[in-house]
């Protein structure tokens, strides 16, 4: 077939019907799909900040109630990877790719959002299970020393440690299982995109 | 009524009216990049969300088909195939109603949708650039608009479309039509 007459296929494709909408099913169900992603998104903000919020907290409560400084120090530790995350969130949402823009910036600022969250997955270790595994540490090293003070230390107090490790192990390599499963795909793709849009550019 | 809400209900007329308008190219771009039902119906429902979210955007630089194209393309080579099992139920937003008449001659309708369907596995099969180029081509825009939307030069669009042309005719080398 010639282009002439593909081109004359294309665009008698919709001969003989009618393509509708209702614009008003579509404004609904544009809106719920937007509620249901936002919804999404705070819920995982409120877990994953929460949570290290709520560690934070719980250091802070002990070490002013007894008068423990490792504990505040384990406070502001954690405190430190929820106020991170927070400030990491908002940056990365200004910073979407407009979808309105040419397919050239939208691709590049795609390919600088997936590498951001690369590193972070990839380094989860220096800015979130460091800084929290330091507040257990000083937790659980301030725990112990007053219990082996007391003469009550036992070796079933190492269930904590050691579950804290298996804990982080877990997630450390989860987290490097999505770099692998879902990330670097996501990469790849759009890398070997914008190289074709890119190539003979010059 | 207060700003935020005229500005909304001009939002939404505009957006009604463009969709109207320009709805044929959704479901194309939808068709070409998606080509199961279930699968075009939400990648449909991504390009429009897109859309409505994009609106504000919009300074009329382009022309409104152009932007659409943006829009469309963006969020397709974006989409990810869902698994069935995480998509939620969804009522199709564009319907295909056929049209009095539109029986006759159906043994050459049936044919060129053959030829349609084929053409659109064909598009699929290209490199993702190359399929949104030649939709761009069959929709008959010129090489300065092909590069608006891609944000390559016109030169950079002729050596492409060239390419994805000749990939495209290798394709459907086996296909011939009557017409």
């Amino acid at each position: 077939m010639n282009p002439d007459e593909l081109k004359e296929l294309w665009h008698d494709q919709l001969a003989g019907r009618r393509l509708t909408l209702d614009a008003g099913i579509v404004l609904r169900q544009i809106e719920q799909s937007k509620r249901d992603f936002e919804a999404t998104m705070f819920w995982r903000d409120v877990r994953e900040v929460g949570a290290a919020l709520l560690a934070a907290a719980f250091f802070l409560w002990f070490g002013i109630k007894d008068g423990i400084w490792p504990l505040l120090v384990a406070a502001a530790l954690t405190a430190g990877v929820g106020v991170f995350m927070v400030v990491d969130r908002y940056l990365q949402r200004r910073r979407r790719p407009p979808y309105s823009d040419p397919l050239l910036a939208c691709a590049e600022e795609s390919l600088a959002q997936i590498d951001h969250q690369i590193w972070l997955l990839k380094n989860v270790f220096w800015w979130c299970l460091l800084p929290l595994g330091l507040g257990c540490v000083l937790f659980w090293g301030q725990s112990s020393w007053t219990l082996l003070k007391a003469g009550l230390w036992r070796l079933k107090d190492l269930e904590f440690p050691v579950g804290c490790v298996l804990l982080y192990w877990g997630v450390y390599h989860l987290n490097q299982y999505a770099v692998k499963k879902a990330f670097e795909p996501r990469r790849q793709e759009t890398e070997a995109l914008l190289q074709n849009l890119k190539s003979n550019a010059e | 009524m207060n700003v935020p809400e005229a500005a909304s209900e001009g939002r939404q007329a505009l957006f009604s009216a463009w969709l109207s308008e320009h709805v044929g190219l959704v479901f194309k771009v939808a068709r070409a990049f998606a080509p199961a039902d279930a699968d075009r119906r939400d990648l449909i429902q991504d390009i429009l969300l897109q859309l409505w979210c994009s609106l504000p955007r919009f300074e009329g630089r382009a022309k409104v088909s152009t932007w659409i194209y943006r829009v469309a393309f963006n969020t397709a080579l974006a989409w990810r195939r869902k698994e069935t099992k995480h998509r939620a139920p969804q009522i199709p937003l564009i319907e295909v109603e056929e049209l009095p008449g539109a029986e006759e001659d159906t043994a050459r309708r049936l044919d060129q949708e053959q030829i349609v369907a084929h053409l659109y596995s064909a598009i699929h099969q290209l490199p993702k650039v190359d399929a949104a180029l030649v939709l761009l081509y069959l929709d008959d825009l010129s090489y300065r608009e092909m590069a608006e939307v891609l944000g390559i030069s016109e030169n950079h669009v002729g050596v492409k479309l060239n390419r994805a042309r000749k990939a495209l005719a290798e394709l459907m080398k086996e296909v011939t039509y009557e017409p």
